[in-house]
């Protein structure tokens, strides 16, 4: 009789998930309240992610900031010297070349899209409609073994070659606990322009009430991606603004003598 | 208890175990192959069939093409680059239309080729993006078969036309002109004539929507004879948008009329073509009107306008110019005198089908052939390829036993061709190698020779050639006396012996045998086929237009499979149906298809497999789409054919062509069919579809390569696919399902020495084969995917050191992680520039290694091999001689990497107060690394850091154990070490410093 029960009680569940409309935005509300509620990711201000990648038996350490102003960089350490990659100030997208170990500006449009891009800090659905970003339910898809909700967002237009693209996005929420599991969009620009790059995420773990994913595998769709494991978030470090500031290169006077 | 039972249920927990508990028998695979994944090796050197190419109306950078059999593809550099944006769906694409309105978003594909040759696929509906390609939707018309056209009207993108050609094996009332009102929700059928005429082109006046052009072709086809033309077939015009539609025929020949093409001149819309196929031959080819089709003028009827008519019945005219029609056809032709006198298009593959103009420049055109697209600078003059395409149709595929193994096989137009599983860089198309002309279909390999047979199309030659010294010979067996005509199949086939070597068997309607490799033959059996004459009038084929290019061949034998237990023992299918088997060596025949419950008769056998586990035991792959059955067939008998079951699901889409048995596993199947690859874990009672990278393309044939256990698939529209190693397959039960983790089986490891030097100039804009992984993989499934917690993936060695962290795989099913069998690089002594030499990271030794997966707080672990490549030759003593050396140098360079930071520490504290230990201790430093330059060719001179790490990695990147001269050379290295060290010992002396803080050394080393 106590089975007969349940069965009846798991097929009513069933329906009623199956019956149940679901819209983009009971989704996103889902997954915040899941992931540790809205007042607890509306007071992060940054993120420090220390992690690693470890590419054919050479492990890359990597530092990754990222604040609330938009203020972003990854700082990579090899051989004790410090690469800082993606660096973003608010205006000035740089980056250390490799072979000079010098400051190096980002071209102009990639900068301009990087300020587009400012708001998407700590998630890209926070406040989405305030951002003047949309988001549509497209429907339930299997993904990775896993049933989920495929949700479009389409965020501000970016510049491609000086032509305006739509910028859109594709995630798949877990459809038992709501968190996203892939996100997939088109590469914009690049010689792979026109492939449909994917990154999924795991390992989801809380910090400061919220849960962020410490796995990250990035790569192109259908293809095996890159891993890079998160050892440590700390939310809201201490930056000096400075580390952000690209750092105009002062003759040497000594040199000049 | 109540509430935790509840608990679990929700969260899914027992679900797993209640359907295993009802279901015990059946292994779905559904959701299971995880990172079992389809790796492409095309090659697209020849590239494959193309049925449409569609422009953007404004961005001439952007292209899409629509291929026979390999999907759509979208270019956005004016065809340098290709992605495939349709590969969920059916890969025989008939039309693409764009929204001239939404251009960026809206798409339209029709599927379901237009060409209707003899190995045409077929489509299943219309379909509709949204959103640039990214999400489709099917909108209808799934009973079409064959859409040859879309026009959406430019002034309302809710009005759709579409153009059913529809089925060509069977009547169909899904064909003729369609409507649709309100975006492609709801379709009326707005010009029908009857179940065997379609519509096969279709045209809107470009200045008034409502004018419409519609050429009505009856047609078809069966597997022996095709039929075009015939009282239905004619050329119409709506002014009305459709609703009523008048016959223009003035000027038009008498009598039946074949496939028409309707062409508009965009830049003067009263200017039309066509090109007619009629009964007279003086009454062929293109005919024009200049009042909107009131009156029409023969123009032309030369051989490239008049030839076959249902392959290349399409007329351009030049949006800018009236004046100029191109015509496709066996090499296209070009008119630059309203259609008087035309010329060939520039060189290129033959079998024309398509062309476009850019949308601002008439001398950039693009043209699709039964060879890929090509491009044209200068209005058609010269060709170029696009490279970067895909697209070959195998019909048949076979592997060998090299290292790496060869993959050999024929392409519809294309030749028989081998190439390399992997290759230095890549598979690029300089790999592959031509072993044969014309239409092409088997390519085997003699099991020991240097021997490769091939075959054109109806056995017209069969080729044997050794491959070492560049000797061809035709095979072929011929008539004798008493012999009556040899019927071949246009896919005639051949095929091996797995005991004997030199053996070779052909099908004609006899099973022809040789034992001395096609030197000589001998009939085995009588005529196995039904021999109905009423089936053999290929002679009279064509319709209108005679067409007997042997493709219709029939009543012939297309599958022949000796049992690899018993040579006595032979199957042969036919494509009238029969399935024959002798179990002495031809001595004796039976035809059991009589004992086959549920098959239509006369359905095509199209293979057989042989089992390798059971010489009773085979498999039959039945199809019948050229009577318009697109049902999948599959019988299994384990008595000789007394009984037979079928192991068809409806979880099967698509009609099947092949079936390929597991080596290991007896219930372990793969199922080619004409929407992709299905496998089933239980033997038939269940399958599932692969989609892991495995476009819904058609499946003609599957090998299973016995080294590697890699599937390897012929398809007939996508190239070469392998799935590497399915090995993982053969363990799943439903038993694993209950294990939190569960690791596979895995042979040892070979670490691969042999390396090369991949050449990638000149391939940037060619499509370029995967390679398979060369690493250690660590397999196992999860039956949950993991989301939540830690899970990390340690390698250990047997006595629990940690020798490197990997990316764990969380996915649902099979996980695959690579690891490159090294540990970290050293750390580095930190100087002003890098030490490139540093970042290499040395092998572990060969041996038993662990790889232990932590989930929370579980831990599961697995052993696994790692062993020397033999290729390299070297003894246990060399091997170690040059792990030690490499780690002795691994170890220096951390050493000296303490050292420096020491160093530098102590400067630190003596350079206020101790000038002369301060320039000591600076000049010591500039010794031992790079102190200015840069990474590139502002280098300065090289210190100790720069050699021993230089050293090091010479030693890790050789195969070799380290030469006298290494060994001199890191005597040298050593020596300079010590003195560095000695130097440096006696400088802290005098530096006098106490309590400097410093890391201890492996916390430095490891941080």
């Amino acid at each position: 009789m106590k089975t007969v029960k349940l069965l009846l009680l798991a097929f009513i569940l069933v329906v009623s998930a199956q019956s149940y409309a679901q819209t983009a935005d009971e989704i996103i509300a889902k997954y915040f309240e899941n992931s540790g509620g809205i007042a607890n990711w509306k007071s992060i201000e940054g993120m420090k992610m220390i992690a690693k990648i470890n590419q054919g038996g050479m492990v890359i350490p990597l530092e990754i900031i990222q604040l609330k102003s938009g203020k972003q960089m990854t700082v990579i350490n090899f051989q004790g010297k410090t690469i800082k990659q993606g660096v973003f100030d608010g205006e000035v997208l740089w980056s250390t070349n490799f072979m000079t170990q010098k400051a190096e500006k980002g071209d102009q449009e990639t900068t301009d899209n990087m300020k587009l891009q400012k708001n998407d800090f700590p998630d890209p659905f926070l406040n989405y409609r305030m951002k003047g970003y949309q988001a549509e339910f497209l429907g339930k898809e299997t993904i990775d073994g896993v049933e989920t909700f495929k949700i479009k967002l389409t965020k501000n237009p970016i510049l491609v070659d000086g032509v305006k693209e739509e910028n859109v996005s594709y995630y798949f929420f877990d459809a038992e606990n709501y968190v996203p599991l892939i996100v997939q969009s088109e590469i914009k620009s690049g010689p792979m322009k026109g492939q449909v790059s994917e990154a999924k995420f795991s390992d989801y773990q809380e910090v400061g009430g919220v849960y962020f994913p410490y796995s990250l595998t990035q790569g192109l769709k259908g293809q095996a991606g890159q891993t890079i494991a998160i050892d440590k978030i700390e939310l809201n470090p201490q930056i000096d603004p400075k580390e952000f500031s690209f750092p105009e290169e002062v003759s040497n006077p000594q040199e000049n003598k | 208890m109540k509430k935790f039972i509840f608990i679990l249920l929700i969260s899914g927990g027992l679900w797993p175990l209640l359907t295993f508990a009802q279901s015990n028998e059946i292994i779905s695979a559904n959701d299971l192959f995880g990172d079992l994944r389809a790796r492409h090796i095309g090659p697209a050197l020849m590239s494959g069939r193309i049925n449409d190419l569609e422009t953007h109306p404004s961005n001439p950078r952007i292209l899409y093409v629509g291929t026979a059999g390999g999907g759509v593809w979208k270019s956005n550099d004016a065809g340098t680059t290709f992605n495939p944006i349709f590969d969920d769906y059916c890969q025989s694409i008939g039309a693409i239309a764009l929204d001239p309105n939404n251009p960026d978003n809206i798409i339209y594909v029709g599927t379901g080729e237009t060409w209707t040759r003899n190995s045409v696929s077929i489509g299943d509906g219309l379909y509709k993006s949204m959103d640039g390609g990214a999400n489709w939707k099917k909108i209808g018309l799934s009973k079409s078969e064959r859409i040859a056209n879309i026009i959406v009207n430019p002034s309302n993108s809710n009005e759709i036309y579409v153009a059913v050609l529809g089925a060509l094996w069977s009547d169909n009332e899904e064909r003729g002109v369609f409507k649709s009102t309100d975006g492609g929700t709801t379709w009326k059928k707005i010009l029908y004539v009857n179940q065997k005429t379609g519509c096969a082109d279709l045209a809107m006046d470009p200045k008034n929507p409502n004018i419409l052009y519609a050429s009505m072709w009856e047609f078809r086809r069966t597997a022996w004879s095709f039929e075009s033309g015939g009282e239905s077939s004619g050329l119409y015009k709506s002014m009305d948008a459709g609703k009523t539609w008048d016959k223009i025929h003035t000027g038009f020949p008498q009598g039946k009329l074949g496939r028409l093409a309707i062409a508009i001149a965009p830049s003067s819309p009263n200017i039309l073509y066509t090109v007619i196929e009629a009964e007279e031959d003086a009454r062929k080819g293109l005919y024009r009107s200049d009042d909107a089709g009131e009156n029409w003028k023969q123009l032309n009827n030369d051989f490239g306008i008049t030839v076959r008519p249902f392959y290349f019945s399409k007329i351009v005219v030049d949006p800018r110019n009236s004046d100029v029609v191109i015509k496709a056809g066996l090499s296209g032709s070009i008119s630059r005198d309203g259609g008087k006198t035309f010329k060939n298009l520039g060189n290129m593959h033959s079998d024309i089908h398509d062309i476009v103009f850019d949308v601002k420049d008439s001398e950039r055109l693009y043209v699709g052939t039964d060879g890929g697209v090509y491009r044209s600078w200068n209005g058609g003059t010269t060709m170029e390829i696009c490279e970067n395409l895909p697209l070959s149709q195998f019909y048949h595929v076979s592997v060998d036993n090299a290292e790496p193994y060869n993959v050999y096989g024929g392409l519809q137009d294309n030749g028989s061709w081998y190439g390399p599983s992997s290759a230095d860089g890549g598979v690029a198309a300089r790999e592959w190698n031509s072993v044969g002309a014309g239409d092409g279909f088997r390519v085997l390999k003699h099991p020991t020779k240097n021997i490769v047979y091939s075959e054109m199309q109806g056995a017209e030659n069969v080729w044997r050639i050794d491959v070492e010294n560049k000797l061809v010979k035709t095979i072929q067996p011929l008539p004798a006396k008493g012999n009556p005509k040899f019927r071949f199949n246009w896919n005639t086939p051949i095929a091996l012996s797995e005991l004997q070597a030199d053996r070779l068997y052909i099908g004609s309607q006899f099973l022809h045998k040789s034992e001395d490799r096609g030197d000589t033959w001998k009939i085995i059996s009588p005529d196995l086929t039904t021999n109905d004459k009423a089936k053999q009038e290929q002679v009279n084929s064509g319709g209108l237009s005679k067409d007997n290019s042997g493709a219709e061949n029939h009543t012939t034998i297309f599958s022949i499979a000796e049992s690899p237990l018993d040579e006595n023992i032979i199957w042969v299918g036919t494509d009238d149906g029969n399935v024959q088997l002798t179990t002495d060596g031809g001595k004796n025949w039976t035809n059991t298809t009589a004992n086959i419950v549920g098959l239509p008769k006369y359905t095509w056998a199209y293979h057989i497999e042989a089992s390798s586990h059971n010489k009773e035991t085979a498999y039959v792959v039945f199809e019948g789409h050229s009577t318009g059955d697109f049902n999948p067939y599959v019988f299994k008998t384990s008595d000789f054919g007394k009984t037979w079951k079928s192991i068809v699901t409806n979880e099967i889409n698509g009609f099947a062509r092949n079936i390929q048995e597991d080596f290991v596993n007896p219930d372990l199947l793969f199922l080619g069919t004409e929407f992709g690859l299905y496998i089933t874990l239980d033997g038939g009672k269940s399958w599932a579809k692969f989609t892991q990278n495995m476009p819904a393309v058609a499946v003609h044939y599957i090998e299973l390569q016995k080294q590697t256990n890699d599937l390897v698939l012929a398809t007939h529209g996508r190239g070469i696919i392998i799935i590497d190693d399915i090995s993982p397959l053969r363990e799943i039960t439903p038993q694993i399902f209950t294990e939190e983790v569960r690791f596979f089986a895995s042979k040892p490891t070979v670490m691969k020495d042999q390396s090369g030097f991949g050449v990638s100039f000149g391939t940037e804009t060619q499509f370029v084969g995967q390679n398979p992984s060369s690493a250690a993989q660590i397999k196992y499934l999860l039956p949950k995917r993991h989301t939540f917690g830690k899970m990390t993936l340690e390698i250990k060695d047997m006595n629990d050191n940690l020798i490197a962290t990997l990316g764990a795989g969380k996915s649902k099913g099979i996980n695959i992680v690579n690891w490159s069998y090294s540990i970290k690089q050293p750390k580095v002594a930190k100087g002003k520039t890098f030490s490139f030499g540093g970042f290499a990271s040395p092998r572990v030794k060969a041996g038993t290694y662990k790889a232990v997966i932590t989930k929370g707080n579980q831990v599961f672990e697995h052993k696994f091999d790692l062993i020397y490549d033999k290729h390299a030759n070297l003894s246990r003593q060399d091997r170690e001689l040059q792990f030690k050396t490499t780690m002795k140098l691994y170890n220096m360079t951390q050493e000296l990497a303490y050292l420096v930071y020491e160093l530098d520490a102590f400067y630190e504290a003596v350079k206020e107060k101790d000038n002369k230990t301060a320039t000591a201790l600076n000049a010591l430093k500039e010794s031992l690394v790079i102190t200015s330059g840069d990474n590139y060719v502002g280098s300065a001179e090289p210190q100790l850091r720069e050699k021993m790490a230089d050293l090091y990695s010479k030693l890790v990147a050789n195969y070799d154990k380290p030469s006298s001269n290494e060994i001199d050379n890191l005597e040298m290295i050593e020596k300079r070490f010590e003195q560095a060290k000695a130097d440096f010992s006696k400088l802290k002396k005098k530096a006098k410093i106490k309590n400097l803080t410093l890391k201890p050394y492996e916390d430095f080393i490891n941080e």
